[in-house]
């Protein structure tokens, strides 16, 4: 029998139920994994259009000719796609975030290619309170990243401030 | 003047672009202002937060995002990280790859309208004893705005192709 966590929707009136997203500070316990869905596919194309959107120079992610010639015989992915990724996977459970901190740690730990599926999940470090906004707390994350053959490819440390319960005004915008 | 190079010459009077510093021109100590800088905007943003499967109220409905944040339109972390660490790839052109990132921070925050320039200082180089043909940097890059503000900073470790090494010639660099 499954067991199950955390309401997906509120009960805004009688047959009437309303989507909610993300945990509120409260939820949060040191020790917790979360296992994000969907994933996410990466192409070439997202590749080159990356690299030229953010100016990024490095033909080993878009002359394909170049990249043949390195040791992946293929053009490597943009590092930061993936920290991206990493960040936008995990949405649903941090959608009450108010910002990211910072990362003390941002490792690429296997190349990632056209074609593959990231996933990502995170485990909470470290639960704080954070004086300067009560109406937030701070969390410390480890998410890692892996693809569709549960290799690793990227683990990241970083300080999330998350709005605590009934602290964001998630009502007032019909949430 | 320098000794870093932009063209190699080919023949009489033909030049061919070179791409980024060889890992022997690197030493510690040294500063590299990168160029361009760049503008960023509230659209590219929400475009590259939900591209990367970030599909929140944040982003998606800017009447929340008025309630919860203010009104106030911030670029988000991801994709600063993403602009500043490109900036710098002119000069850290022969990467073979990026190994990691580490104290990344955010001390101001960036709104839609700022332009923001990043230059990167060489802590370290060494070689790589398990590849002999590369060799790796350690680097600190910050960045700032129009009024230098920083509003980005980090380090960095990356592998780079060592002088004559690498595919360059070959495919056609």
């Amino acid at each position: 029998m499954a067991e199950f966590a955390f309401a997906s929707h509120v009960k805004v009136g009688e047959n009437r139920y309303r989507e909610r997203y993300g945990l509120d500070f409260e939820d949060f316990q040191v020790g917790q994994v979360f296992k994000h869905r969907p994933g996410q596919s990466v192409s070439q194309q997202d590749n080159v259009e990356e690299s030229m959107d953010s100016l990024n120079q490095a033909m080993l992610h878009f002359d394909e000719r170049y990249a043949a010639q390195t040791e992946w015989k293929r053009p490597l992915m943009v590092s930061t796609i993936t920290l991206q990724r990493m960040i936008g996977l995990s949405w649903k459970t941090f959608a009450k975030k108010k910002r990211l901190l910072g990362w003390a740690d941002l490792t690429m730990t296997f190349p990632v290619f056209g074609g593959d599926t990231l996933y990502a999940e995170s485990e909470i470090k470290a639960t704080e309170e954070w004086p300067s906004d009560p109406s937030c707390g701070k969390l410390t994350v480890v998410t890692r990243g892996t693809n569709q053959d549960g290799k690793s490819v990227c683990t990241m440390e970083y300080d999330l401030l998350v709005y605590k319960r009934g602290h964001a005004p998630f009502e007032q915008a019909n949430y | 003047m320098s000794n870093l190079y932009s063209h190699r010459k080919l023949a009489e009077n033909v030049f061919i672009e070179i791409a980024g510093v060889n890992f022997e021109d690197f030493e510690v100590g040294q500063i590299f202002e990168h160029r361009p800088g760049r503008t960023f905007t509230a659209e590219e943003n929400r475009q590259h937060i939900m591209r990367s499967a970030d599909l929140s109220m944040r982003n998606a409905d800017f009447f929340y995002n008025e309630q919860a944040y203010g009104g106030e339109q911030c670029i988000g972390e991801t994709w600063i990280l993403t602009v500043v660490t490109a900036l710098t790839t002119k000069t850290f052109n022969k990467v073979v790859a990026n190994l990691g990132w580490k104290k990344v921070q955010f001390p101001t925050p960036v709104h839609p309208g700022d332009t923001v320039y990043a230059e990167s200082e060489i802590l370290n180089k060494r070689e790589s004893q398990s590849r002999p043909d590369q060799a790796l940097l350690h680097v600190k890059t910050r960045a700032v705005n129009q009024r230098g503000e920083e509003v980005c900073s980090f380090e960095r470790r990356l592998l780079i192709y060592k002088r004559g090494l690498g595919p360059y010639e070959s495919a056609g660099y």
